[in-house]
């Protein structure tokens, strides 16, 4: 909402004229203010002057030689000009050498051997309109000049001026108007505003056209104003410097009335030509099948829902939202019919969303006018019209009302004062601040509010409170700090960043990247067609395809960032993000686990002596195998895995107490490839809840303080058993006595028999309550080779 | 005869010899010869039961005497010397410490997380909690619990990310703020409520540098029975404080939200401009009529800010595009 200082002032006489001070109190009523700027005059020592006498160029048929009367000081000057749409007599505005008129220094110079002595503007040249047709003629606007030769012609203008730029919030469409806004700045100033009074002379015969109402709901008030005897043609200057400082762009005097009527008193109004409409108007829902060719020359299919304003047989406008072309006032119009209604804001709303059609008029009718000022703003685009093009007012507004809105009625007791706000107000200082703003307040406890129409907002007590908080000033209310029950972060959201701080210390760094895949993504990872992660939910309204499905795993954000990377030549790459993934559940909304990804490339341990060590599956096991001892889980492992997107030889599933809550691995080198990931990439996406899920806090063991009994064993299994089987037999076979084990060494060939290999351990067992003897171990040892023999059929080597 | 002297002398000699020892090795050779079989020390010590027995005791005490002398002497040349090779080993040991070091480089939490995790702390050292929900959401938890009209224009198909799922009329979204939870957790809690909420929100803009589909909000919300807008005032003032600096200004301006009212944006005078850091305002009693409170027994305050907005503020950046990409150029800086 733009609007001009000078317009505001026509309403309310504010205390300062200091645009940082009016803008300040702008803010303090809740309206923000965009920016504020002068609106200056974009041309100097520019004088009113009147052509004494116009003769021809003697060398120039297309130029005309123009003596001019600038005043006493300047005299008279002899002005070559180039426009034709004068003649002697015309008072125009003259800029002779030593003006400026924008970019322009005006010079004498000579034309065509005569000697110019400045020039004669046009609207366009002095910055004041788009008209270039011809210099400006100021008798018409301006009946005063003709007394003034010689004045500066910048006092003819609204200028200097400043133009305020606000955001209204939707819940305040009484705040689109120049009058709206002056009411605010009075309540805070404790000024009084000027109300329009809005007079027209009106002019037998009586109108004739005949308006219904077929559905009230959508239309409960329309007030209809015609006008004879119109002309239409430009508008004067000073209602085109207005619209222009408001952003809006003069057309003509008739529209340029109805938006001049808008931005000075909020209500929206169209205008129909009479004579094309014919004499009766229905105001109804659009029938299906119905279109209606609107101003912008669009053909429209209309909705059942859309409200209509028809003639006869068709619709000749969408209701508060565009009219249309058939009814449209044109050069020739003379009888018109002005539209002063009132429009159920939610019909508005959804008619201007379906069409995708938004105007200054939709924006107000769908936040809600005031239904008891239509005639106000009908009358106002009337009297504006016989100023400006000679309009005749037929007598008998045409005013049907069938379901009057009444003012709302609410209370406000001294208690929801002082609840809500913390202050102790009195009700008659309460009282005094709800009747600035236009209620009528009736005395007592509570205090009984009549709330006048055009606030829209205001329904219930707390609506009361606002508004007194609002004129009291938010800095009239104390501070006070409170402290509440908790104090501690919930064992859950303490693990998520234990988590986190974890991977960043393992040299990870986080990312963040957008919830949305495309399925193009999941293509990427030659997911099978059955992967659950297909299943992806998808957007219904998104911006573009790439967004289109909610992410159901983190990896293609990772792939993607670290090809990026990869891409800027960095070579050594480490990735985590968590967050949510979305997938289909049995319940209202998506299952939404948040998951743990990380992603690895290049090389790890590089330093001076070491070149660096490519990175591979091991390093993404051994993350899983400190990750969950960082997290103090117990029962974490890890099995051969078979996850499509994973190199099929080096993946892994991780497991907490024997549920997979995740892979792990190397990504597929076709993927990897296929993503311009070099060398081996190391990749995971692990389950989060498992991980940070509160746990009972651990009781300490004491150490023992006898000695271990350490030594080594070593086995030949088949190539295809897993070491890990070997290692949960070794150490379920030495039971309470195990203490650690480690695997040092693993090969293959040499003595070893075709398709096995050997696995050598070295174990420490340990005995909490006393030192091991030969004697006790021999069985022992027995038990675990047994038992490593069953489980994974495996031949005792020797003791290393 | 006169041994004395003899022993004086080789005394003498000997510390010179000692100290001239130029290594141990050399040292041990010394030693020898000062000490060891066929030294005059020795022989000395061996003649001694040719003597009578008060010379025995004289000679005795002498050459006693002169062996301690000649034996510390060397202990304290092996010292020394000893000394001096373990520094000269270590001198061809050094190494240029100022060469990169050999360590595990640790990587960064994103500036997003360290932003959150800091405003979380703040209010839970106010005694608030923390929950966290789903970015999936019901129109009811979005917008209607919250006071939302039906019509109202931010639940609009240009504004709101809406998923094709479940078969409900009104459709699962992606939350557009995370003031969804203030509904959720309050159908859970009884009050009194200090609840801090972070979390990812969603709206329907393309990214440039102002705008990103994808954004961080902090939700905050105090219900009890005695909250006024003094508390909401002095409460954010005080994060304010705690976040940006102890001197800081604020100034709570009028706004409008449908879940709030009165509502606010509260501004800060931050490196000497002015600068809207969050909306807030009084718990709307509509909100508690939809989670089951009785609005005349409780009221509260509730905020919402975003964490991208507040770790551009804090560190510069100008561009919010940067803190969605992945570049370890960028993701460095956030130590």
């Amino acid at each position: 909402m733009k609007l001009t200082l000078r317009w505001l002032a026509e309403f309310v006489d504010l205390p300062t004229s200091d645009p940082a001070e009016i803008a300040a109190a702008f803010e303090r009523l809740g309206h923000q203010v965009d920016g504020y700027q002068p609106l200056v005059a974009d041309f100097e020592r520019v004088v009113i002057g009147q052509v004494i006498a116009v003769a021809a160029h003697p060398n120039a048929d297309r130029l005309r030689v123009c003596t001019v009367d600038a005043g006493d000081a300047a005299g008279v000057a002899d002005i070559v000009c180039g426009a034709w749409n004068f003649e002697a007599d015309a008072v125009v505005p003259v800029a002779l050498p030593g003006a400026r008129v924008g970019e322009l220094a005006v010079v004498r110079r000579t034309i065509r051997t005569v000697v110019s002595n400045g020039m004669i503007c046009s609207e366009r040249e002095l910055g004041l309109g788009d008209d270039h047709t011809g210099i400006m003629v100021l008798d018409a606007d301006f009946p005063e000049a003709g007394e003034r030769i010689g004045a500066d012609f910048a006092t003819l203008l609204d200028m200097p001026d400043v133009v305020f730029d606000l955001t209204i919030t939707p819940n305040r469409p009484d705040c689109m108007s120049v009058l709206g806004l002056a009411r605010e700045l009075g309540a805070l100033f404790r000024v009084e505003v000027r109300q329009p009074v809005v007079t027209v002379a009106e002019e037998p015969p009586v109108a004739t056209t005949a308006i219904s109402i077929a559905d009230p709901v959508g239309c409960p008030r329309f007030v209809g104003r015609e006008l004879r005897h119109v002309t239409v043609g430009s508008s004067p200057l000073w209602i085109r410097l207005r619209l222009r400082a408001a952003g809006i762009r003069p057309i003509n005097n008739v529209v340029d009335a109805s938006n001049y009527a808008m931005v000075e008193l909020g209500h929206p109004t169209h205008a129909f030509d009479l004579d094309r409409l014919g004499d009766t108007v229905v105001v109804r829902r659009a029938a299906a099948g119905e279109r209606l060719v609107t101003l912008d020359d669009q053909d429209r299919a209309l909705h059942e829902v859309d409200m209509v304003v028809a003639d006869a047989d068709r619709p000749v406008a969408i209701a508060g939202v565009m009219g249309g072309a058939g009814t449209e006032i044109g050069d020739d119009s003379t009888r018109i019919l002005i539209e002063a209604a009132y429009w159920d804001p939610p019909s508005i709303l959804v008619t201007s969303r379906r069409l995708g059609l938004r105007s200054e008029a939709s924006a107000r009718f769908e936040r809600g006018m005031d239904p008891n000022f239509c005639h106000v703003a009908a009358d106002r685009v009337a009297q504006l019209l016989q100023q400006t093009a000679g309009a005749a007012v037929v007598a008998n507004r045409i005013d049907v009302y069938p379901l009057p809105i009444d003012p709302v009625v609410v209370t406000l007791g001294s208690d929801d004062i002082e609840r809500h706000l913390g202050i102790s107000l009195g009700l008659d200082t309460a009282a005094e601040l709800l009747r600035r703003l236009g209620c009528d307040v009736a005395p007592g406890d509570p205090l009984v509010v009549t709330v006048p129409t055009r606030r829209r907002d205001i329904e219930r007590t707390i609506d009361l409170v606002e508004e007194v908080a609002r004129l009291h000033g938010f800095d009239g209310i104390p501070d006070r700090v409170r402290t509440g029950r908790g104090g501690a972060l919930p064992a859950e959201e303490r693990n998520r960043r234990r988590l986190r701080r974890f991977m960043a210390g393992a040299g990870y760094y986080e990312t963040a990247a957008l919830s949305f895949i495309g399925a193009s993504d999941l293509d990427a990872l030659d997911l099978p067609d059955d992967d659950g992660r297909r299943n992806g939910i998808a957007v219904v309204n998104p911006l573009h395809d790439g967004q289109g499905v909610m992410r159901t795993t983190l990896l293609p954000g990772l792939i993607a960032a670290a090809a990026s990377n990869v891409s800027h030549r960095i070579d050594d790459v480490a990735l985590f993000e968590t967050g949510l993934v979305f997938l289909p559940g049995p319940a209202d909304l998506p299952e939404q686990p948040e998951h743990l990804g990380f992603i690895r490339v290049g090389t790890v341990g590089t330093d001076l002596a070491t070149p660096g060590r490519p990175v591979d599956v091991r390093d993404a096991t051994g993350l899983w195998e400190a990750l969950a001892m960082a997290m103090g889980v117990t029962g974490a492992a890890v099995r051969q895995g078979e996850a499509p997107e994973l190199h099929p030889g080096r993946s892994a599933e991780v497991l907490v107490d024997g549920d997979v809550i995740g892979v792990v691995g190397e990504l597929h080198p076709t993927v990897a490839d296929r993503a311009g990931l070099p060398g081996r990439v190391v990749i995971g996406e692990i389950a989060m809840a498992p991980l940070i899920a509160d746990r009972p806090s651990w009781r300490l063991e004491p150490p023992s303080p006898f000695p271990p009994n350490i030594f080594d064993l070593a086995f030949e299994i088949e190539r295809t058993t897993p070491v890990g089987d070997l290692l949960e037999a070794i150490a379920a076979g030495a039971g309470d006595l195990f203490e650690s084990l480690r695997v040092f060494d693993v090969f293959t060939g040499g003595p070893v028999a075709a398709g096995r290999r050997s696995i050598a351990v070295r174990l420490t067992l340990r005995a909490p309550d006393h030192t091991l003897t030969d004697h006790e171990l021999t069985p022992v040892r027995r038990h675990i080779v047994a038992t490593v023999v069953a489980a994974t059929g495996a031949t005792l080597r020797g003791e290393v | 005869m006169e041994p004395p002297a003899t022993l004086d002398q080789l005394v003498a000699d000997a510390s010179a010899r000692i100290a001239a020892s130029p290594s141990l090795g050399d040292l041990r050779g010394v030693e020898g010869e000062l000490l060891g079989r066929g030294s005059t020390i020795a022989d000395a010590r061996a003649g001694l039961r040719d003597l009578g027995p008060d010379e025995r005791r004289t000679m005795g005490r002498l050459v006693n005497q002169a062996t301690a002398v000649v034996t510390e002497a060397i202990t304290a040349r092996r010292i020394e010397l000893e000394r001096e090779e373990t520094a000269a080993r270590l001198a061809g040991d050094a190494v240029d410490v100022t060469l990169p070091g050999r360590s595990m480089v640790p990587g960064t939490l994103h500036v997003i997380r360290q932003v959150m995790d800091e405003i979380v702390d703040i209010f839970v050292s106010l005694g608030y909690t923390v929950a966290t929900g789903p970015e999936a959401e019901t129109d009811w938890y979005n917008f209607t619990a919250l006071n939302f009209k039906p019509d109202h224009p931010a639940r609009a198909e240009t504004d709101t990310l809406y998923l094709d799922y479940g078969d409900t009329a009104e459709g699962v979204l992606l939350r557009t703020h995370t003031s969804p939870m203030q509904a959720r957790y309050m159908e859970q809690h009884q009050p009194p409520v200090h609840l801090v909420v972070p979390g990812r929100v969603f709206r329907r803009d393309p990214l440039d540098p102002t705008h990103s589909p994808v954004f961080h909000q902090i939700e905050g919300l105090a219900v009890d029975s005695d909250i006024t807008f003094a508390d909401l005032k002095g409460t954010l003032t005080h994060f304010a404080r705690e976040f940006l600096g102890p001197d800081l200004t604020t100034k709570f301006l009028p706004h409008y939200f449908p879940f709030t009212e009165p509502s606010a944006e509260m501004h800060v005078l931050y490196r000497g401009a002015w600068l809207e850091l969050l909306g807030c305002g009084m718990v709307h009693p509509a909100v508690f009529e939809h989670v089951g409170y009785e609005p005349k027994q409780v009221t509260g305050f509730a905020f919402g800010m975003g964490a991208d907005r507040m770790a551009m503020v804090r560190h510069g950046v100008t561009d919010i595009r940067h803190l969605f990409d992945p570049d370890l150029r960028i993701l460095m800086q956030y130590r």
